[in-house]
């Protein structure tokens, strides 16, 4: 067994309104700064045991897929790496 | 090229359209009709029961038809109010579906010009592991939208089922306080307007929301149906609701629509058709959030947040200015003209021309059967309930451990309902009462779902709905204004489902005329029907009443031993029927056709009483309602540190059914007993039986004799209530 | 000595864009007769005034971090400013968010524990009386709304104790009683803090401006605002 890190990064689908990105957005204008898009998700670490990589990234994209990110409204990335 | 079934119409829809219009429609127009003539929008199946419902009240401003009812509370004010539903998209994402929910009900009430003052909260939930996520989500979801645009949640209901697994029910009650100078609405639109869209940018948010996924029953398909979730933004909603008050309040729209289900189509159709003008529409005026958006993308678009003004020309510059304080995005998209007719633009040509009255009122509907309506005259025949011939402190606890009768604080601490400071009485008491500052009367709201009582006499359950609602008002001396009825049943193609949901509201028509008071608008929700299980046929009233002493509601808990208990208007021949009890014993059986006579006598008598409660010595009171007399009597005495008990006397063979039957119109009062004779006389004189069931005492415990005689202490009863228990049970 | 009213006659509210609790606040301040200011969130300079009040709510919808956003609306300079000229600035639920982001108080407001929002009245007990403040004693107790979603106080390790010996820490959760004990902290905030003070600068989570008569279920906020307000010995205290 070895200890995996999956990083997951969770973040709307295209398309999906994202009300804090617009708000964080408007601001960064009000404060002078020049940018075209906010979108915030967020980053979820999970260390996993698994035998190889090829099993931890198997856990990982379940976990993504059931549970740490909601179909109907977000897609994740996951990356796994050995501790 | 699109077919009728691709936006949800049958053929012989179709082919009325193609009548109508004389020629065929385009994909477009096809989609504006998928839209419209859904059950969602155009009402199809339930306008011919919606029609039993009165309407006419001496305080109706406005009955339905509009985007809320609206009553006369005083010389100044106005009270706009309304349910409606978000079912279906809260099944499929509980946070959003329940927010956008909340915000759409309020963007209701914003368009007739009202500042929202509160917000209540009808829900039903399922029993099993997805039904307690889905709890979780909606409530967040609830609380996410109210807490933030700065709306109390005052009040609400919770029941539970597992019909109610794969069909939550989400029906919101929003009220707003209205200066009688400040009156709008969709109807006032004026050719030479131009029209104005404030607010979120359109994206693909819920394409096809109204006409399939709350108009089709669910099943696997839907799955694939699913479109881009709608997200609600409480923070541009906040911003929209000032700037839409700011611009009613300095007179510079002649006409409000928000916008709902089906987006601009229907915000245009029913302005253009409330008003009696013709409306343009340049499509691509309409800012968008996404790139590629075809015309039908941004008229079936409900992306939230978004209101629709009609502005005279003279008065564009100064909306203009007003928004832009507001920091909202606004476009011109289309102007207001003399005719009957929705003309859509896209780089000046014409792709969309379509009669606003074709789209908006013709709509085929549902042709009732001769007669239909004599099958309602008599009682549903079922099994009867049981009656048990002793009591014991076991059916006591398993009633208040139902999650019916249950604390719902770990629901309502969840929502800010002290926000807007009006809240004397919150989502802690049976109903909400708020005051109104300066103003010496105050405002009460009550809502009721007790859907088991119309499980299988729907119009006894449609008809004590109504009674329990109002039974709240009358416990504080409260006038009330008006009704709002949120309907909800399984599938209406189906016979059975719809003589059920057809019956609640011949129920709820019946007491409505009897005890005198109006619906003036609600909503209906069909087709919560999941792989052909319905749910229980679901009306959530809600009432809005004239409090007369506001600062100092007739308490709901005695504060003195010796207190004299008694029950007003107790049924001659009490049943459980529609029960919780009968539930927990494992037949449910029909609930009672409401005696309309003695139960209008009650009503009355209890509502002048505490009018002036010093008068008679009225010392607390509350309705009985879901859980009966037991249940009354022990939130009535039941804290952290009790103080107060009871000592009841009942006759040994009635004692459960007196305890534990739900028989609405009921009071339990504690009076002082100085005054209990008079008290007794008087109510016989006005034909209302009063009944003494025994005093209250300075030790914490309930006690009842009957034949033998069964304590329970009132510490184990609120941790019962607290914490619940019974493992069939969602917590 | 009791200061006048009229020598405090002029409360500047700032609004921001998701503010929720400015009418609520205007309507308090009133009724405590002084007069109400409402300041735009956009101005870059403040108008004659004696004192300042960031109300609650939802500034720019609690996105990023509650708080976090308003922080840096134009206005900020001119409330630091006043700040360091001493003038009283009272930051209630998001305002008290905001002073802590903006960093003119210590410290930070974490979600609560279960991730949910809590509405429920609650006891604090007056731990410190900050400057300014008259008419309260330690050891007060005042039973007052609270209405968040992130309000469990957070501070930098080894801070704590320098807030305490500062008598910075001027409310924390109690029971009715006024005892202060783990059972009685609703948000998880260390040390159950409810209210921190900093010169003329005070935040707090609960809304005084909701607890204005007995008939709302407290008139303990009227006693907090007429305490901070300097003014001694209201009836009913």
């Amino acid at each position: 067994m070895t200890t995996y890190r999956a990083s997951f990064y969770v973040g709307l689908k295209e398309g999906v309104l994202d009300p804090a990105g617009q708000a964080t957005l408007q601001v960064l204008h009000q404060m002078g700064f020049s940018a075209t898009e906010v979108r915030i998700g967020k980053w979820i670490q999970v260390m996993i045991d698994a035998e190889d990589v090829v099993r931890a990234q198997a856990i990982a994209e379940e976990m993504g897929h059931r549970i740490l990110a909601n179909p109907v409204m977000e897609t994740f990335d996951v990356t796994v790496t050995p501790v | 090229m699109l077919t009728y079934k691709d936006v949800g119409l049958s053929e012989g829809e179709y082919q009325e359209i193609v009548r109508l219009l004389a020629r065929t429609p385009n994909d477009l127009e096809l989609g504006l009709f998928g839209a419209l003539w859904s059950e969602h929008c155009s009402y199809k199946n339930s306008k011919p029961f919606l029609a039993w419902l009165p309407h006419e009240g001496p305080f109706v401003v406005q009955g339905p038809g509009g985007n809320a009812g609206v009553v006369r509370f005083n010389q100044d004010y106005d009270v706009a109010f309304k349910i409606e539903s978000h079912n279906h998209p809260s099944y499929v994402e509980p946070l959003q579906g329940a927010a956008t929910g909340v915000g759409g009900i309020l963007r209701d009430i914003i368009a007739m010009g009202a500042r929202p003052i509160a917000v209540a909260d009808i829900l039903k939930f399922g029993t099993n592991q997805r039904a307690h996520a889905l709890r979780h989500g909606i409530v967040e979801g609830i609380g996410a939208y109210g807490n933030a645009i700065g709306i109390p949640t005052v009040t609400g209901s919770v029941g539970y089922s597992a019909l109610y697994d794969a069909n939550p029910l989400v029906n919101v009650l929003a009220v707003g306080l209205l200066p009688q100078s400040r009156h709008i609405g969709a109807d006032g639109a004026k050719p030479g307007s131009v029209l104005l869209l404030m607010g979120q940018s359109t994206g693909r948010d819920g394409i096809h929301g109204a006409s399939l996924l709350a108009s089709q029953d669910f099943g696997t398909e839907t799955e694939s149906m699913r479109p881009t979730v709608q997200v609600g933004d409480p923070f541009m909603g906040k911003l929209l609701m000032e700037a839409t008050l700011a611009i009613v309040t300095e007179g510079l729209a002649d006409a409000v629509q928000d916008l709902g289900a089906a987006g601009l189509t229907s915000a245009l159709a029913e302005l253009a058709y409330a008003s009696q003008v013709g409306v343009t529409l340049d499509v691509g005026a309409v800012p968008c959030r996404e790139t590629g958006m075809s015309a039908y993308d941004i008229m079936l678009s409900e992306t939230q947040e978004r209101m629709l003004l009609s502005v005279p020309k003279s008065h564009l510059e100064a909306a203009l200015r007003t928004i832009k304080t507001f920091d909202l995005s606004v476009a011109e998209i289309g102007r207001v003209m003399p005719g009957d007719f929705l003309r859509i633009y896209l780089d000046s040509n014409q792709v969309a021309d379509v009669p606003t009255q074709v789209l908006v009122a013709s709509c085929p509907r549902h042709v009732l059967p001769n007669k239909f309506t004599d099958r309602f005259t008599l009682p549903a025949n079922s099994e009867s309930a049981p009656i048990p011939l002793t009591i014991d402190q076991d059916l006591g606890f398993r009633v208040l451990r139902h999650p019916d009768c249950q604390d719902r604080s770990p629901i309502y601490s969840r929502y800010d309902s002290t926000i807007q400071v009006r809240t004397v009485w919150g989502p802690d008491h049976d109903s909400a009462i708020l005051h109104l500052g300066e103003a010496s009367e105050g405002l009460q709201i009550a809502v009721s779902a007790p859907s088991r009582w119309a499980l299988i006499d729907s119009v006894a359950g449609g008809y004590a709905v109504v009674v329990d609602v109002l039974s709240r008002v009358a416990s504080q001396g409260a006038v009330p204004l008006g009704l709002t009825d949120g309907i909800n049943g399984g599938n209406p193609d189906k016979p059975e489902e719809y003589e059920r949901v057809a019956g609640l509201v011949w129920g709820i028509a019946q007491a409505a005329r009897d005890f005198g008071v109006p619906v003036t608008g609600g909503n209906v929700s069909l087709h919560n029907e999941t792989e052909s299980r319905a749910i229980w046929p679901t009306a959530a009233l809600g009432v809005v009443a004239r409090h007369p002493h506001p600062k100092a509601p007739v308490a709901d808990r005695p504060d003195a031993k010796g207190l004299t208990i008694a029950l007003v208007n107790p049924p001659g021949d009490p049943t459980l029927g529609g029960s919780v009890l009968a539930e927990e014993l494992g037949r449910i059986g029909a609930y009672p056709r409401i005696a309309p006579d003695v139960t209008i006598k009650a009503l009355n008598l209890m509502g002048t009483w505490a009018r002036d409660p010093d008068a008679v010595g009225l010392l607390a009171c509350r309705s009985i309602g879901v859980g009966g007399l037991f249940v009354a009597l022990s939130r009535a005495l039941m804290s952290r540190a009790p103080q107060y008990g009871a000592d009841l006397r009942l006759s040994a063979e009635h004692a459960a059914l007196d305890l534990f039957n739900e028989t609405a119109g009921q009071f339990l009062v504690f009076l002082d007993p100085a005054l209990k004779n008079s008290w007794v006389s008087r109510a016989q004189d006005g034909g209302v039986t009063v009944k003494i069931l025994g005093e209250t005492t300075d030790s914490p415990q309930i006690k009842i004799q009957a034949g033998r005689t069964v304590t329970f202490e009132l510490h184990a009863l609120w941790q019962a209530f607290r914490e619940g228990g019974g493992s069939n049970h969602v917590g | 000595m009791t200061r006048s009213m009229d020598a405090q006659r002029e409360v500047g509210i700032v609004v921001f864009p998701g503010s929720n609790c400015d009418q609520d606040t205007i309507k308090a301040v009133r009724e405590l007769g002084a007069t109400p200011r409402v300041l735009d969130y956009r101005l870059t300079e403040l108008p004659p005034l004696d004192r300042l009040i960031l109300p609650g709510g939802f500034s720019y919808g609690d996105y990023l971090r509650s708080g976090a956003l308003a922080a840096a609306a134009p206005i900020m300079d001119a409330v630091d400013e006043a700040a360091l000229l001493g003038m009283p600035v009272l930051g209630i639920c998001n305002g008290f968010q905001i002073l802590c982001e903006r960093g003119l108080l210590p410290g930070a407001l974490l979600p609560n524990p279960h991730g949910t929002f809590i509405s429920q009245l609650e006891t604090v007990r007056v731990t410190a009386v900050p400057s300014g403040f008259s008419g309260l004693a330690v050891g007060d107790h005042l039973a007052l709304p609270i209405a968040h979603h992130e309000g469990s106080y957070r501070i930098a390790e080894g801070q704590l104790h320098a807030l305490f010996e500062q008598g910075q820490v001027f409310l924390q959760y109690s029971d009715p009683d006024g005892a202060v004990h783990a059972l009685t902290n609703p948000n998880g905030s260390v040390a159950n803090i409810a209210g921190i003070a900093s010169g003329s600068v005070v935040g707090l989570m609960p809304h005084p401006e909701r607890a204005m008569a007995e008939y709302l279920g407290s008139a303990d906020g009227r006693r907090f605002l007429q305490a901070w307000f300097g003014q001694k010995g209201s009836p009913g205290c």
